[in-house]
């Protein structure tokens, strides 16, 4: 047992940069893959709604804005998201229509301006992804 | 002449809401009784709203420390009902950030514990030396609190060759830091002073009361999920059980930091041996009727969730039993004949967590103090009642 123990292990820190960085004014970087917050590529959006259905949160909500010229809305309610880019897992289009930026600051003095919205035509399959599709029913008998 | 003094369900030495009513004599406890309730958010009825994959992030909200051990927990469970093999690789990135939380959450708590023992400089430097894992574990997960690293049948995210020399950088500072705190919980004489003999639990009474995690563990019990049941990827990894039998909050100190330690060893084994190939499976939509248990220990205890499946998409039933819920039993014996400035330091020692532990609301008769359990048709005749009888509220006004 000794005194003090501690003491030099705190001295050493009265000559050391604070661990802390200058929030407001200096950032830290975040890494490549951070979850921030969700949005929307409208061109790549086939309305397949497994964002909608798969969301925890309920936080997407996708209706239809005009039938006949296949017009939708997404919303994406910010003051219900978690952040889990489970949407971003389910969106079964390549390369994803719903994707994550980095921006973590959303804090707003009113959640309903949280929201944010698209409006857009559905996004139709290209031919190319169509094409791999009709190969393997031609193929099975053959097995 | 005995006192009754209520400590809560807002106070100073809590972190979190809970009742606890001491009677007193003099300095002494010498009785504790406990209420709950204070934090229930109905989760497990929420879970049963909600599909088994969406569930998965439900879990993880149960509690902000241990987030990822709920949600494995529960992940754990449903790949035994639906019957899945998650591959090697993404068991072996699912137990890495299990490791990872036991570090981070450790690390929090010997802070807390430096805290509540007046010892502030220490409980700065292991927070400080705690972003380090926190930052780790962002790398990994895309974010600090909430991994979200689970799905069912394996993992969501993958492991390269940057991140893994990361990690082993990140373990190889933190083992040279906790060593440290070792020596200095060894050789701090006044830190040692305020917790050896504090809050005292026999192995009798541990083994008793059905005490988990590092409170039993600090009382000489050995019983540790990964070893004892070891699931998946622990049975093949080399690391040993931590005990201590001083029966005290010194006891749960050298525990937690030996089992640092231990995890340090174990992450090290993860990152150099993980296996390569998928990280996932696919995962059907629905789940046979059936229901099982599933145990993971946590780094506050085993952690136990009961899913029931009825064939549809959604559970039936998911029980949640906490580690902390488990401890209470032990910290009301703790704290008998413990002093009253004992208690912060007894309390924080199981690591409590409440919100955890919430499972049931109790009510009270604010008058007489009668406590009554009200069925839920009970409850809603009563408010039709209440609600008929009040006078019509004219100038409310809907605030959206």
């Amino acid at each position: 047992m000794k005194l003090a123990v501690f003491l030099p292990e705190l001295l050493r820190h009265l000559f050391k940069k604070p661990a802390t960085v200058d929030y407001p004014f200096k950032k830290l970087a975040v890494p490549v893959n951070f979850r921030g917050t969700p949005y929307l590529n409208p061109e790549r959006c086939i309305v397949c709604r497994a964002c909608e259905r798969d969301c925890p949160a309920e936080a997407i909500e996708i209706s239809s804005v005009n039938e006949a010229e296949k017009r939708f809305k997404m919303i994406i309610h910010n003051d219900r998201c978690v952040h889990c880019a489970q949407c971003v897992d389910s969106c079964p289009t390549t390369p994803k229509a719903m994707l994550m930026d980095s921006l973590f600051e959303l804090a707003d003095d009113d959640r309903h301006k949280l929201k944010k919205d698209w409006v857009y035509v559905r996004a139709v399959l290209k031919p190319k992804a169509a094409a791999p599709a009709t190969p393997p029913p031609a193929a099975e008998p053959k097995a | 002449m005995s006192f009754q003094i209520p400590i809560g369900p807002q106070h100073p030495a809590l972190k979190e809401p809970i009742s606890l009513r001491m009677t007193v004599e003099g300095e002494v406890i010498t009785d504790v009784d406990m209420r709950l309730g204070y934090n229930h958010r109905g989760m497990e009825k929420l879970a049963e709203e909600k599909s088994w994959l969406q569930n998965i992030y439900v879990t993880e909200r149960i509690c902000g420390i241990c987030s990822h051990s709920h949600a494995t927990c529960y992940v754990q469970g449903v790949e035994k009902l639906m019957e899945l093999a998650p591959p090697r690789r993404g068991l072996y990135i699912r137990y890495l950030v299990a490791e990872l939380e036991r570090v981070h959450s450790h690390l929090l708590w010997l802070g807390v514990a430096g805290h509540e023992a007046g010892f502030d400089s220490f409980f700065m430097y292991t927070w400080r030396d705690r972003e380090i894992v926190m930052d780790l574990l962002e790398m990994i997960s895309g974010n600090r609190v909430h991994y979200a690293i689970n799905t069912l049948g394996g993992v969501r995210r993958d492991i390269d060759e940057g991140q893994k020399a990361k990690i082993l950088e990140g373990v190889a500072t933190l083992r040279k830091r906790s060593e440290y705190y070792f020596y200095i919980g060894a050789n701090e004489p006044s830190f040692v002073a305020r917790i050896a003999g504090v809050g005292y639990l026999s192995k009798e009474s541990a083994i008793a009361l059905c005490a988990v995690g590092p409170v039993a563990r600090a009382s000489g019990v050995a019983r540790d999920v990964r070893k004892d049941d070891p699931c998946a990827v622990y049975g093949e990894l080399d690391f040993e059980l931590a005990t201590a039998d001083t029966c005290d909050v010194l006891g749960r100190v050298v525990v937690r930091v030996k089992e640092l330690l231990e995890s340090y060893k174990l992450i090290e084994q993860m990152v150099k041996g993980l296996p390569a190939g998928d990280i996932a499976v696919k995962a059907p939509r629905k789940a046979k009727p059936g229901e099982v248990v599933s145990r993971y220990e946590a780094p506050r205890g085993e952690n136990i969730h009961y899913i029931k499946a009825n064939g549809t998409d959604k559970p039936e039933r998911l029980k949640v039993r906490a580690p902390t819920l488990a401890n209470y039993p032990a910290t009301v014996e703790m704290l008998r004949k413990g002093f009253i400035a004992d208690i912060p330091l007894i309390f924080a020692a199981i690591d409590p967590c409440i919100c955890c532990a919430e499972r049931t609301v109790t009510l009270v008769a604010a008058g007489s103090g009668e406590e009554s359990v009200v069925r839920m048709s009970d409850l809603r005749r009563r408010a039709i009642a209440r609600h008929q009888n009040a006078p019509v509220k004219r100038n409310a006004v809907w605030p959206l």
